[in-house]
């Protein structure tokens, strides 16, 4: 966060052209990443949306986060998201938030469940809970970076949460397609990360209304 | 007498004397043969028994130290699924993997009120345990009071060349060379991912081991563990542990295998020793469970075995001597018996010998007489018959003297004949009378004779039958044969009635040539037939009966020389029939 002055202006530009409306023309940036192949782990159950192998934790079936390498400004109001335990699964197994979002961890299963993290982003345990509770436990990821989640109780369960710096990402769909727009103007880093090691970037010039192509590799 | 009792006795005494020895002997080697083969197999047997008892005994132990091992394998196994170590060590949070654990770990960790804890369950318990890196090197705890504290050389000793794909076995030495220094099991459970399978961690607990024998030291079979050269066995102390230690290092590196196993005398107690590898194929340091076995059980049992057979030995020996002692006297009685038996044989038989060589001489004697007594009488009567005739030659005999005269010269054929047949009989009683065997045509004979007899005066007006067939060839003397046949034929004629029959019948039966002459005439009784062919018997026929007794003995012992015989074969009612046998003649005509 080195270039500070400049660049929280047009992250507040940025931030209200998303809320505000169509005031100013924004670009788009859109394109198609190539999701590494369905590997298929000697240990694996379509489930788990997270796998590791060989130390590497990716989503399963593959999906890409895209976004623009911030930092922007953290938004006035505390965003929120949801990643709910159905059927002893995570949904969504992928979850990027801008940090300083509030995830909810609702339970939808019949049984307990407990969630927790220890990873170096947010370290956290919610404890045993059931759907009945109220409020909803919910964890506030401020310090970006990758957060692993887990049930202590159901050892298969695994999901990430991606805390960025950035208002600007969005989730690819399963064939790797995607499509970023509201971007601020300017030369910006695209960034996609694709595992717990893998993250692609190129250096993109967005003019005001220009529409972008982007693809990876 | 020939022997005297006294020596006699001596000789049964002696052979019973030796019949005894022989028989003890024998009895003897074959008691001990028995007792020997009996006694090895005993023993063989209780070796075997013992060595079966202690392979159980030993199964037994391993089998519950194998179900330790289970269970302890299991609850590493369990630990090792846990989400919180998985994320500890997938996710970066090292810091947080003791202390996680040390949750997980609070029921399997020993307390300090373990040693309340019943011995089962102690077992169980683990003493410390660590966590090993990727590259299998122990990581080292934050606070070493919470997962047991270990030396700085001892927490090396749970490093592993790599990470291990199974449950991996292991000891290491703790508190080396103080008198502390004790063998503690391990187990390095690997921490799998459980979607890749891949080994991500191991976790390695350490556990006091389990001694063979639960470390009672009244145990039969006491155990301990043998590890790079140090023992760890209760049972045994000081030197003996050295010496034994010593002894397994070197056994254990000449045995090449996994288990071995050797004879031991540690002051002076012999023991069984036998080792057995306790972790094959581990990636840790081999260790070999050790299980000692004082033979002295067994020793004592094996000489209480021979003590006892050597009593049964000496009381079957005994025993056999006084069944052999009585045995030979039993079967030297019989020997006894025919030693007195003999002795009188020999005099029954020296006697009969004298008897009959008087008897012989007598029969000489006789035989002699008889041939000059018919010597000596054939000439008066020749003497006799020749005045007598001359008597008859002459003309002044008045016709009543002539007719007494007639009756005189008659006599002395009479005589002659009778002086003639004593002769025959004494040349055989002599033995000096030879057959001068040759072919001889019985069938001319017979006929011959039968026409002499139908010439002689006929006073019952017999009528004659024969039966003969044409030729029957026999081997005998002719004269001897028709004197037997002339003899027969007189008698059928003599003892005859008025009006009877006389039938002869030859034929060839077999070998034999069988003449049968049968005549009507009395009965001869039954208490006579066996004499009748006695010399000189006369049967009960009337005195007016001419004959002297000798025709039928002479007959048939002339029959006899000639290898047939001469028999009555028939005599009921008025109807007498003899049997004359000869030898067929053999080969042509």
């Amino acid at each position: 966060m080195t270039p500070l002055g400049t660049c929280r202006l047009s992250a507040l530009a940025a931030v209200l052209a998303l809320q505000g409306g169509p005031a100013f023309a924004q670009a788009v940036v859109e394109g198609r990443v190539e999701l590494p192949k369905m590997i298929h782990p000697p240990v694996m159950n379509k489930r788990y949306g997270i796998v590791s192998y060989n130390g590497v934790l990716s989503p399963y079936p593959p999906l890409a986060v895209i976004y623009i390498e911030g930092p922007f400004p953290r938004p006035a109001a505390e965003p929120s998201a949801q990643m709910v335990q159905k059927d002893l699964n995570f949904q969504p197994y992928l979850l990027p938030v801008q940090a300083g979002t509030r995830v909810e961890f609702p339970n939808l299963d019949d049984t307990y469940h407990n969630i927790f993290s220890y990873s170096p982003a947010k370290r956290f345990d919610l404890g045993r809970y059931r759907s009945d509770e109220r409020p909803i436990p919910s964890v506030l990821f401020d310090v970006p970076g990758m957060v692993t989640v887990r049930c202590d109780i159901h050892e298969h369960m695994r999901a990430i949460i991606l805390v960025l710096d950035t208002p600007h990402f969005v989730l690819s769909d399963p064939s790797g397609s995607y499509r970023l727009g509201g971007l601020p103007a300017g030369r910006r880093v695209l960034k996609v990360w694709l595992d717990s090691r893998t993250t692609l970037e190129r250096p993109v010039d967005l003019a005001d209304g220009s529409t972008l192509r982007a693809d990876f590799p | 007498m020939i022997s005297s009792p006294e020596p006699r006795t001596a000789g049964v005494a002696s052979f019973r004397r030796k019949l005894t020895v022989a028989m003890m002997l024998v009895v003897s080697f074959v008691a001990v043969s028995i007792l020997l083969f009996a006694q090895r197999n005993m023993a063989d047997g209780v070796r075997l028994d013992f060595q079966r008892e202690f392979q159980n005994e030993l199964a037994a132990l391993r089998a519950v130290q194998a179900v330790r091992h289970a269970a302890l394998a299991e609850r590493c196994r369990v630990l090792a699924r846990k989400p919180r170590i998985h994320a500890a060590l997938e996710d970066g949070a090292l810091d947080l993997l003791y202390p996680s654990a040390r949750d997980e770990l609070l029921d399997v960790m020993e307390s300090d009120e373990g040693a309340n804890l019943e011995p089962g369950a102690y077992a169980l318990r683990a003493l410390y345990y660590r966590f090993l890196d990727a590259r299998g090197r122990a990581i080292p705890p934050p606070n070493a009071r919470d997962v047991g504290e270990l030396g700085p050389g001892e927490e090396s000793q749970l490093d592993l060349a790599r990470l291990p794909d199974a449950p991996q076995t292991g000891y290491i030495l703790r508190g080396a060379g103080t008198p502390q220094e004790a063998i503690d099991e391990v187990i390095a459970m690997p921490i799998i991912s459980s979607e890749s399978g891949e080994t991500i961690s191991a976790i390695v607990l350490g556990f006091k081991p389990s001694a063979l024998g639960g470390g009672n030291p009244d145990a039969w079979i006491q155990g301990g563990i043998w590890l790079g050269g140090h023992l760890e066995l209760p049972a045994l102390v000081g030197q003996g542990l050295a010496d034994l230690a010593a002894r397994l290092t070197s056994a254990i590196a000449a045995s090449g295998g996994d288990h071995g196993g050797f004879e031991f005398s540690g002051d002076g107690t012999p023991y069984l020793v036998s080792f057995k590898r306790l972790n094959p194929g581990s990636l840790f340091p081999a260790a070999y469970e050790v299980s000692v076995f004082p033979l002295a059980a067994s020793i004592s049992r094996l000489h209480r075995l021979l003590w006892e057979f050597c009593a049964a030995g000496v009381l079957l020996l005994a025993g056999a001597y006084l069944a052999s002692h009585f045995l030979s006297r039993r079967l030297s009685a019989p020997v006894e018996r025919l030693a007195v038996d003999s002795e009188e044989n020999r005099e029954h038989w020296q006697r009969a010998e004298a008897a009959l060589e008087s008897t012989s001489e007598e029969l000489q004697r006789s035989a002699r007489f008889s041939a000059d007594a018919s010597h000596q009488l054939k000439t008066p009567v020749t003497v006799l018959r020749a005045g007598l005739e001359g008597l008859l030659a002459g003309e002044q005999l008045a016709p009543e003297a002539r007719e007494e005269v007639s009756a005189l010269v008659h006599q002395t054929f009479r005589l002659a004949t009778v002086i003639d047949d004593l002769l025959l009989l004494s040349r055989m009683d002599a033995g000096r009378l030879q057959i001068q065997f040759s072919r001889l045509d019985l069938s001319p004979l017979l006929e011959a004779l039968l026409d002499d007899l139908g010439a002689l005066p006929d006073v019952f007006d017999l009528e004659i039958d024969a039966d003969i067939p044409p030729s029957l060839w026999i081997t005998g003397e002719k004269r001897y044969a028709s004197l037997i046949l002339q003899n027969l034929l007189e008698n059928a004629r003599k003892y005859n009635h008025t009006g009877g029959k006389v039938r002869i019948t030859a034929a060839a039966q077999g070998d034999w040539a069988v003449v049968v002459v049968g005549n009507t005439g009395p009965q001869i009784l039954a208490p006579s037939q066996a004499h009748i062919f006695e010399r000189f018997h006369r049967g009960a026929v009337g005195e007016n009966v001419p004959g002297h007794g000798i025709g039928l003995n002479l007959a048939r012992e002339l029959a006899r020389l000639h290898g047939g015989d001469l028999r009555l074969s028939r005599s009921d009612g008025s109807w007498t029939e003899f049997e004359l046998r000869f030898r067929l003649a053999r080969g042509p005509a």
